[in-house]
């Protein structure tokens, strides 16, 4: 127990002392994708419009869905907060892998790799919301007071995005079969989660995967926040005490095992 | 508590490749979190000892270096220094801020400009911002990239790429420094700014610790240095540990088909002999007789007698000479004696001699290179460089005429 203590301490103060570092990191990503890409922060918004187009063709003409806003909104807002989970985790899984040349050579706290992977794509996330906000004003969508809940809920799911950020990124520094097998499992998570489509009278299988589903309260908790003026559901804070367990868990396992990257990469 | 302590530390390593199933990660990891490792003392199938028992204490504003051959445990003890791995039994303690000039260009981005990378750098050897935007100018300056340091760095030079590097971590301002290998970086000019910046560290009071095979730099920045194969094979004042380090480097094992084996070696001066480690002062005319046996006939044969610096095996004198020129020709197998005379026009410092035989017509060697004696030049003048050149001065004054009129 005092090892533990210990190392939250330890934890902490260089979390403090490289500050400036995961600074720097998100700086150094911004600017590659800015310098690299034609289009920049355009991909961040992009993609899920892309999708929303095509998901709005296939639940609107194809299998019409019943959503309580129209389903352009409705599936923008989902695709857009799953983008900033699964990209966020895509670029954080090979984040030590990628900074191989680092992690061996020089010492600094490594869980900033994973950490600014998540917070480059909080960038996005926010660039990605203007979007949301014009397809909100085209629609007539109203915003209510229950909007103050959305530092909260995005909070929970940058914590549950890093809980899961740390392991893997380290489970892949071990096993590099990591990164695709996390491709196949975005893929389908996405499914069991109310991201394109309303879940509420969803039964069998898939109902009980979705209601299972950490991501399901939380994305649920967003909508409600933004498009339907409710407060979060009752599962959100079960989600929430869920992610942050899970993330001080995540984060003492990656801390413990740390001093062997240099010697496992 | 000095600065670095390095306790009694050990660190295994495993040869071969790793098997790394994801069967194995479940039982792997849970043995790493609850620290129920096997006996750290013991060696494993394919395990070896990179440092076995290593200990040492660097205090403020002292200079130790370490040297050693490939594999003898340097870089290991620079990551363990460094944090980058973690021993394997023993303690590593190092107070205040570490700055290790090892791959100091290892975060720089290429797609970067020089000036973003020098903050992703200093970020990254863990420099505040402030910091390094108060010391931005002199880097640059440092590293003399100033016209270029808009441009992105993968339109740089090796040489301009390392200078910036080098550049950010020089002006760390460290507690503690660990060097490996930085004084091959860039051009002669700016390698005397490193070493000079060195010194200047050094002076400030800052704990050095220094990894190099330049012996001469080890030599010319640390008092004390360690020799390491894998263990602590010599410890204490550099020239020694030089010396030690340099003979053992020199020590060819004498292959079973070297035709001619020496016997004995005598070295004497004027006044006498003097042994084969022999401390003599500067310009001394020296005699070497070797006494030799050969199991083959030694007639169209050349022999090259060498002298090296031992600090930094400086070739000093390299001469060959014919068997024919060295009188009689009459066929001799068996043993015989060589015999060298020479004037130890060498400056104060510690050199060795050693000695080459070759065969002419087969270019095979017959023996060598042997190490023969070793000198000790002692002097109390304050000379340097290489040669002795029975240097003096003198002064004359003119007196004015009308000062001695007066």
């Amino acid at each position: 127990m005092r090892a533990l203590i210990a190392d939250c301490r330890e934890m902490m103060a260089e979390q403090v002392e490289y500050r400036e570092l995961l600074r720097q990191m998100i700086v150094r990503d911004l600017l590659l994708r800015y310098k690299q890409t034609i289009m920049g922060f355009g991909w961040a918004v992009f993609m899920p419009l892309l999708n929303t187009a095509i998901f709005s063709v296939i639940f609107t003409s194809i299998a019409p869905v019943q959503t309580p806003v129209p389903y352009p909104v409705f599936a923008y807002c989902g695709l857009w907060i799953w983008n900033f989970f699964a990209s966020a985790l895509r670029f954080s899984v090979v984040s030590l892998t990628t900074n191989a040349n680092l992690v061996s050579k020089i010492y600094f706290p490594r869980e900033i790799f994973p950490f600014s992977s998540i917070l480059v794509c909080l960038v996005d996330f926010a660039v990605g919301s203007i979007v949301l906000v014009a397809l909100m004003v085209w629609y007539h969508v109203p915003v209510g007071l229950s909007l103050v809940w959305l530092p909260v809920i995005v909070t929970v799911q940058i914590v549950f995005t890093a809980a899961i950020a740390l392991l893997l990124s380290m489970a892949n520094l071990f096993y590099r079969d990591v990164k695709y097998l996390f491709e196949v499992v975005i893929a389908v998570w996405m499914f069991a989660a109310p991201v394109v489509y309303p879940v509420e009278r969803l039964g069998g299988t898939l109902g009980t995967l979705v209601r299972i589903n950490p991501m399901t309260p939380i994305i649920e908790a967003y909508r409600g926040a933004i498009l339907l003026n409710s407060a979060p559901p009752p599962t959100f804070a079960a989600a929430a005490a869920g992610a942050f367990a899970l993330f001080a868990i995540a984060w003492v396992v990656f801390h413990r095992l740390e001093f062997q990257f240099a010697e496992s990469i | 508590m000095a600065p670095v302590v390095f306790d009694n530390v050990s660190k295994k390593f495993r040869r071969g490749e790793r098997h790394n199933s994801l069967r194995d990660l479940v039982p792997a990891a849970a043995r790493r979190i609850f620290r129920k490792r096997p006996a750290a003392d013991t060696l494993r199938d394919k395990e070896f000892w990179a440092l076995r028992n290593v200990s040492f204490e660097v205090e403020a504003g002292q200079a130790i270096g370490i040297i050693g051959a490939n594999g003898a445990g340097k870089s290991t003890t620079l990551k363990v220094l460094t944090k980058i791995l973690r021993p394997t039994s023993g303690r590593c303690a190092v107070r205040g801020r570490i700055g290790a000039l090892i791959e100091v260009a290892a975060g720089f981005h290429p797609e970067l400009t020089g000036r973003e990378n020098v903050y992703l750098q200093g970020a990254i050897m863990g420099m505040k911002r402030a910091e390094i935007a108060q010391r931005f100018d002199e880097i640059v300056e440092f590293a003399g990239v100033a016209e270029s340091i808009d441009t992105p760095i993968k339109r740089y030079s090796s040489g301009m790429n390392a200078r910036l590097g080098f550049s950010i971590a020089a002006h760390l301002r460290p507690d503690v420094l660990i060097i490996d290998e930085v004084l091959s970086v860039g051009d002669i000019t700016f390698q005397q700014k490193c070493f000079d910046r060195m010194l200047e560290f050094k002076q400030q009071g800052i704990a050095i610790v220094l990894v190099s095979h330049n012996l001469q730099a080890v030599g010319m920045l640390c008092e004390h240095a360690i020799y390491l194969a894998n263990t602590v094979k010599a410890m204490g004042p550099t020239t020694e540990i030089l010396e030690a380090y340099v003979r053992d480097a020199q020590k060819v094992p004498e292959s079973a088909d070297s035709a001619v084996k020496i016997k004995t070696v005598s070295l004497s001066t004027p006044a006498g002999t003097v042994g084969s480690h022999a401390e003599i002062a500067p310009r001394t005319p020296m005699t070497m007789r070797i006494v030799a046996r050969s199991t083959r006939p030694i007639d169209d044969v050349t022999f090259r007698f060498m002298i090296h610096r031992s600090t930094d095996q400086l070739l000093v004198f390299d001469g060959q000479v014919h068997r024919r020129e060295l009188g009689s020709v009459a066929e001799f197998d068996g043993e015989f004696t060589l015999e060298f005379r020479f004037g130890a026009y060498l400056v104060a410092g510690h050199y060795y001699m050693s000695l080459w035989v070759f065969h002419n017509p087969t270019r095979q060697a017959l023996m060598g290179p042997q190490q023969l004696a070793t000198l000790a030049i002692t002097e109390s003048q304050s000379r340097k460089g290489i040669v002795d050149v029975d240097f003096s001065a003198a002064l004359e004054t003119r007196v004015e005429e009308s000062e001695v009129a007066r």
